[in-house]
């Protein structure tokens, strides 16, 4: 056994000891961890934010710069600063402004790109191929994979009954949902066990030194 | 040889195609693979001196230069290394600028036209005649009624429990439609409803949405506005309090609608815990997985949004969701003749035809 | 059939004892199970591989948090010590948003000693934070040195080797993106499909299921997913001989297999208990 004689290590070990002291019960201890934890979070990011953006993006250049084009900074200084009319009754409309310019160009740069990207890529890798049947295994995942698709869109067509032909091809569907489903939740079962498992080994590694 | 490998070699530079400007392209014409190295080297046109810029390329015998200044004029000195000889070829004076249109992605705009023309023209519809449009009725929305009826028969509360998004997602408009149907569930039966919200504009608008269900059932006197309570802005915060009004005021239903994150299990299954029928509706698709196991019903997806649609017959949404099936419905397609096309083309190629696999491959490369 | 009522009315505090001790008894007495690769993780270490001698670099994007810190700092650190060790010119970038560089200072903290030869401004350079997101990615693809100006420790980006030979994406053979959050998705929209730089990924467990359309049809070159991703790269460059250090990954693995062992029994005698004692009230 090798304790770290580290103050940080065992103010973590102690904090992550009060939080997983909620498994139990709520207590005083985890209640103080928690609000500690949301505190830190909220000045850290604050405090982050303040020096690797506004200060080297919009203070300096605005204060230090030579450039005369550095005036224009000003216009997205008060276009965002626009967003802090929703505390103002009277003129909380322009809001508006801020949220239509961000809504707009985020839009615009990304839904050319999504199109291609998420829908494109994915029609194209679908639609079955020669190349895909050079291995037995890819062919017929290939083939699950069409059929997946197509029943999957199929229950989420909402412009007809599920009658028939077309209900029998979404029951196929859901079946698909539910198996990706599963798979989802057994990966994310086995995100939270990875979880656990690296601050035992911080408990056991770095602040007991039980194991090597 | 050499002579007229010499004779037959030019270079030529353009700015690059299809690009947002400050890069220009050097090509050497008439090469054959008897390069050893190729130097290409800038002149601004401000002095004499040439800088080195890179290396033409053994495969494609091109070089871009993307440091260049849109409209600025270059020369470029190109040094040709081959086994026995040098050539230095000049070519200029060229300039880059920038394209206004990119025709690679003229695929992208096609599509887009025909996605955003179905929307538009479905929500033109939906706002001449609304109940002109068909939507099919999802399962879950029957559940709605059953489980405010099996609130009110056990006297206890409902809950309506906002996920952790603001008021401009799609979800929260959603679930806010939804909110009103429960609304006007619970004003019928006289069932007290409790609607919690994390987002303080959200609890604004929840608070409008019920007062007016309770108003249009002719009970605005049963409304309740301490029942829609804003908890707190912090995740786990948030879930923390619900989980203790669940605990304390035991509900007989709970509808979680709107987007959740990592809080979504812990609150179903506290609602599960206190014997709760529970409705679930979100568009987290990492989410889903923990409805479907702690919640009586779930609607996935898409569907809370075709729910709402169904429910309140409101024309952008309404009209949204009816342009985006016929979007699937046009992918659907797209797929099953993308297939038979390449079935098809195959076989020809077999056989020895290859126009139309060439053409399949086009099509596929332009998409 | 009291038996069954009984597992089904179980404290739940019972089973956090249980899942706690099954994790904690094979990390102090570690049985070493194999750790078998498989090809996705396999793709994204041959890519990286054959970038060795090409001068191409690696960027790898530390996009992730100290909450999904002990599934992703691993995977940093051996795909850093693989660059290093086969002389691959590295640009760590700390991520699309401030609160992650901390995580790549820690990744440079654990491998460094290792490689005590290399140089900073020639074998890798650490960007810092700059806002912008999906702009920093569109930026980069024109010049980096323009994006960013000065490294995370504040030297001139355009005074340093490295970026005078490789200043955007057509010299960066793959950029690596270890995320929790959906950035991996961020980086193929507007560094592959914009400018064609080859993506590869490192995930969490949780976001690894919506990744895998995305590896199908090729816009990811690979992916490491969850713990078992990163245990399965460091036993691969383990086996090519690389100093690994501590291999945290692999000593998790003997845990995380029986937790899910544990796992798989409790869930199937959870579900013969409803489905005995349903029987029995019908």
């Amino acid at each position: 056994m090798n304790i770290s004689t580290d103050i940080w290590v065992w103010i973590a070990a102690l904090l992550t000891l009060f939080i997983y002291s909620f498994l139990y019960k709520d207590n005083p201890f985890y209640k103080f961890a928690e609000h500690l934890f949301i505190g830190i979070g909220v000045g850290y990011t604050t405090v982050l934010l303040w020096f690797n953006s506004v200060i080297p993006k919009l203070w300096n250049p605005l204060v230090h710069g030579t450039s005369p084009m550095r005036f224009f900074l000003i216009i997205p200084i008060l276009i965002g600063a626009l967003m802090f009319s929703i505390f103002s009754k009277k003129n909380n409309w322009l809001i508006r402004i801020p949220i239509a310019i961000y809504i707009g160009a985020g839009s615009g740069l990304a839904i050319p790109l999504d199109f291609e990207g998420l829908i494109f890529e994915q029609v194209k890798g679908t639609i079955l191929t020669k190349s895909m049947f050079n291995s037995f295994i890819v062919g017929f995942s290939s083939i699950v994979l069409f059929i997946g698709v197509i029943a999957t869109l199929v229950y989420f067509y909402f412009s007809k009954e599920h009658k028939g032909f077309v209900g029998k091809t979404a029951r196929v569907g859901i079946f698909y949902i539910m198996i990706a489903f599963g798979a989802s939740f057994g990966y994310t079962v086995m995100a939270r066990v990875s979880l656990l498992i690296g601050r035992m080994q911080f408990l056991l590694h770095n602040w007991l030194g039980i194991i090597k | 040889m050499m002579i007229l490998l010499i004779l037959s070699l030019s270079v030529k530079a353009f700015d690059t195609p299809n690009d947002g400007g400050g890069s220009i392209t050097i090509e050497v014409v008439g090469l054959n693979g008897d390069l050893k190295n190729g130097y290409v080297y800038r002149n601004s046109m401000e002095d004499t001196t040439f800088e080195l810029r890179g290396l033409i390329s053994r495969t494609s015998y091109k070089y871009v230069d993307d440091g260049a200044e849109n409209g600025k004029e270059y020369l470029y000195k190109v040094e040709l290394e081959f086994d026995d000889t040098t050539l230095t070829l000049f070519t200029g004076p060229v300039s880059a600028k920038a394209q206004w249109y990119d025709p690679t992605r003229t695929s992208v705009l096609i599509f887009l036209i025909i996605f955003s023309g179905f929307v538009l023209w479905f929500i033109q519809l939906a706002r001449k005649n609304p109940e002109g449009l068909f939507i099919r009725k999802i399962p879950a929305l029957d559940a709605i009624d059953e489980a405010v009826g099996r609130s009110t028969e056990m006297g206890k509360p409902t809950f309506f429990i906002h996920g952790l998004s603001g008021i401009t997602d799609a979800g929260t408009l959603a679930a806010l439609t939804i909110l009103r149907r429960v609304s006007s569930k619970v004003a019928e039966y006289e069932t007290p409803l409790i609607v919690t919200n994390y987002d303080p504009i959200v609890m604004a608008a929840s608070s409008e949405t019920v007062k007016q269900a309770y108003a249009e059932v002719g009970k605005i006197d049963n409304f309740n506005e301490k029942n829609i309570v804003y908890l707190t802005y912090e995740q786990f915060g948030y879930t923390a309090g619900v989980d203790g009004l669940m605990i304390r005021e035991n509900p007989g239903a709970v509808f979680l609608q709107g987007y959740f994150y990592a809080e979504s299990l812990i609150l179903a299954e506290t609602g599960h815990s206190v014997g709760a029928i529970q409705i679930a509706g979100t568009t987290a698709a990492t989410q889903l997985p923990f409805f479907i196991a702690a919640c009586d019903y779930v609607l996935i997806g898409e569907e809370t949004l075709a729910a709402s649609s169904y429910i309140g017959r409101e024309p952008v949404m309404l009209g949204s969701v009816k342009g985006s099936d016929y979007g699937k419905l046009f992918i659907m397609i797209f797929i099953g003749i993308g297939v038979i096309f390449a079935t098809i083309a195959t076989i020809l190629n077999i056989k020895g035809n290859s126009i139309l696999m060439n053409a399949f491959n086009t099509f596929m490369g332009w998409l | 059939m009291r038996f069954f009522e009984k597992i089904l009315k179980i404290d739940r505090r019972w089973i956090f004892l249980i899942v706690g001790i099954v994790v904690i008894i094979p990390l102090i007495f570690p049985i070493g199970m194999p750790v078998l690769t498989t090809p996705p993780v396999r793709s994204l270490y041959n890519y990286v591989d054959k970038l060795q001698g090409t001068g191409k670099a690696v960027m790898l994007v530390t996009d992730f948090d100290p909450s999904t810190m002990p599934e992703l700092l691993p995977m940093a650190c051996a795909i850093l010590r693989h660059c290093f060790a086969k002389k691959i010119p590295v640009y760590l970038y700390g991520g699309l948003y401030s609160a992650y560089v901390g995580m790549a200072e820690m990744a440079l903290e654990k491998t460094l000693p290792d490689f005590p030869d290399l140089q900073y401004g020639k074998d890798y350079i650490f960007l810092g934070y700059v806002p912008g997101v999906s702009l920093v990615i569109l930026g980069m693809g024109g010049s980096i040195s323009g994006t960013f100006n000065t490294d995370y420790y504040g030297n001139k980006l355009d005074t340093l080797p490295l970026n005078k030979m490789v200043d955007n994406y057509k010299n960066i053979g793959i950029v690596i993106d270890l995320s929790g959050s959906a950035s991996p998705e961020t980086w193929v929209i507007y560094g592959y499909q914009r400018f064609g730089v080859r993506i590869g990924v490192g995930t969490t467990a949780v976001s690894a299921a919506q990744y895998y359309p995305m590896l199908q049809t090729g816009q990811f070159v690979g992916m490491l997913g969850g713990l078992k991703g990163a245990a399965e790269y460091e036993q691969l460059i383990k086996k090519a001989g690389i100093p690994t250090g501590r291999l945290e990954a692999t000593i998790g693995m003997d845990a995380q297999s029986f937790v899910h062992i544990f796992l798989i029994f409790i869930i199937i005698l959870g579900n013969i208990a409803f489905l005995i004692t349903k029987k029995r009230k019908v």
